[in-house]
């Protein structure tokens, strides 16, 4: 009979005080913190790309096209953990042929076809639709055929085309900046709005989300560049990188700020869930928020990336120091998603306990799953940057003719 | 209109074709008809099996343990809260006159340290007094695991129901 209730106690073992029954185990796993993750590198990354074009800062000129094919790689796969995560997958285009508008999610999925369809993938047509139509002249077989495709069947690369091309490209350029916002700042909305979870019930999580995507989207894409320009051996643009590098400090600290704000409010105003907040953050959440989000992800980055705003050691020094800074704060964004998906779910809603979370290996909510959908983006940039690699855009010659 | 626009708006024009067609011969019929669902679902759900019967049909019979649950703190507790689904056990136990029902028709009696422990057990977090605003009573806490656990006489574990009326505790 004591077996019976021991079984019990083992059930409630991985609690701590009184939580609901259905708070026990954590509905939304490591795919859920990936959702706004791989979505705030596609905002980041393009904005950054936005940049380049919008401000004529022709010093980001060789990140521009890496930024785009980088943001279109993560957006093919931002849905991929939310779709794998459903129990019924294959019903998953329901909730685009029946959307409800006063549902947050199934809204998303327009403003997700929204940026994909009008802004990233137009602005890349633009940008490289001249380039297609001579690469299919240049080319033979299959490439010449998805060339051939991926142009619609094109062929006019006059200069009256080609500049009626660069400007419908900065108008979209120009539509992507807002549309990059609302696309992040609507992930974050998504956990902003749910007033029943206060530590996502706040006004200011779509801002937050907003810059720590933009943080990690160019830290993403400044990974990318050295890692890229490393394989191609070939020799770093040190102007390009120390300003994408003096960008970076400056969001971070805009993050950081707001970050900041947000608990400074929370802490003011001592609401009725401040304490079992309280004893979270220094608790369950100590390691990732402190520790993995706060020291490894904020606090290092922003004093490196500070000290170089004034004293600048030789290139190589700056190239290994750029480098280590991208993956800190790729790394503590990640964190910063995992603390608030994971962290809103650990706390009892009746603010009388906590539970726990445990992540396994394999399964459809596991670490490899996971890893999954953090390397399938970089094998589409890979095969993206050997179909349009930005490095052999014909830049200089507008007037060359298809063959 | 220059070539390459052209071509984009076909291209958007067939995109968004095919968005309109898939959503007509994907969406389910029933969609719509009465409200932002599946009409059908309704029919569904309809058609699903019945459980349970419900406290008032359990009186028609065992109206003894009614009145004895009634001027008890158990008083607003359906009977199948504690003895499971018995909704089969309603409809076919008229056939048994001789009251010798078979084992899947007899209802499951909870004599188990377990189940009472699932709404007494002591919770360090659980709010002390929960007021039951019908009775003005309080659901009680005990810790199960120390609470008379052995009978001082016999040295054999002791039930919860021993001591205590499980429809009048």
């Amino acid at each position: 009979m004591v077996q019976h209730i021991q079984d019990l106690y083992e059930v409630l073992s991985k609690v701590d005080g009184y939580v609901y029954p259905n708070e026990i185990e954590l509905n939304w796993s490591i795919l859920i913190v990936l959702y706004p993750y791989i979505t705030g590198l596609v905002a980041g990354a393009f904005i950054l790309a936005s940049l380049e074009r919008i401000f004529n800062l022709h010093v980001l000129r060789p990140t521009y096209g890496i930024a785009l094919l980088t943001a279109l790689s993560f957006m093919l796969v931002a849905t991929m953990p939310l779709i794998s995560h459903l129990g019924k997958p294959f019903r998953a285009y329901e909730i685009m042929i029946t959307p409800h508008l006063t549902s947050a999610m199934a809204i998303f999925g327009f403003v997700y076809l929204w940026y994909l369809m009008v802004v990233l993938l137009l602005e890349i047509w633009f940008d490289y639709r001249r380039d297609m139509v001579v690469w299919a002249g240049e080319t033979k077989g299959l490439k010449r055929f998805l060339y051939k495709v991926l142009s619609l069947w094109t062929t006019d690369i006059s200069p009256k085309a080609v500049a009626l091309d660069k400007k419908l490209g900065y108008i979209v350029t120009v539509i992507g900046v807002p549309s990059a916002f609302l696309l992040h700042g609507y992930v974050g909305f998504i956990f902003g709005s749910i007033k029943a979870n206060p530590w996502w019930s706040t006004v200011l999580m779509p801002v937050i989300f907003l810059f720590s995507a933009i943080v990690s989207g160019i830290a993403l894409v400044m990974l990318v560049y050295i890692v890229l320009t490393r394989i191609r051996k070939l020799s770093i643009d040190m102007a390009c990188l120390d300003m994408i590098a003096s960008y970076l400090f400056y969001i971070l600290i805009m993050d950081f700020v707001l970050e900041g704000l947000d608990q400074i409010h929370r802490i003011y105003e001592a609401e009725e869930s401040f304490e079992v907040l309280h004893n979270l953050v220094f608790g369950r959440l100590f390691f990732t928020l402190f520790i993995m989000q706060g020291l490894f992800g904020t606090v290092i980055p922003l004093l490196t990336l500070g000290t170089l705003q004034f004293y600048k050691p030789k290139a190589l020094i700056r190239k290994g120091i750029y480098l280590v800074v991208s993956v800190l704060i790729l790394v503590g964004i990640f964190f910063m998603r995992w603390n608030v998906v994971i962290g809103g779910q650990l706390f009892s809603k009746s603010f009388y306990g906590y539970t726990t979370f445990k992540i396994g290996l394999i399964g459809t909510e596991g670490y490899l799953m996971a890893a999954v959908w953090l390397i399938v983006p970089f094998l589409i940039l890979s095969f993206l940057l050997w179909l349009l690699p930005p490095w052999k855009k014909h830049e200089d010659d507008p007037d060359v003719q298809v063959n | 209109m220059p070539q390459q626009i052209k071509r984009l708006v076909t291209a958007f024009a067939v995109f968004i074709l095919m968005f309109l067609v898939l959503q007509q011969v994907l969406k389910p019929n029933s969609f719509g008809k009465l409200g932002h669902y599946r009409a059908m679902a309704i029919q569904e759900n309809e058609a699903r099996e019945l459980h349970y019967a419900g406290s008032a049909r359990c009186t028609k019979c065992h109206d003894e343990m009614h009145t004895d649950k009634a001027a008890g703190f158990h008083a607003q507790l359906q009977c199948e809260v504690c003895h499971g689904p018995g909704l089969k056990h309603v409809l076919y136990a008229d056939k048994f006159k001789d009251g010798k029902l078979p084992d899947s028709l007899k209802l499951h009696k909870p004599d188990t340290r377990k189940e009472c422990a699932i709404c007494h057990q002591l919770n360090a977090a659980r709010i002390k007094i929960v007021f039951d605003t019908v009775n003005n009573s309080m659901i009680k806490q005990v810790n199960a695991l120390k609470h008379n656990l052995v009978d001082k006489h016999t040295k054999e574990e002791l039930k919860c129901i021993e001591c205590h009326n499980p429809h009048q505790p």
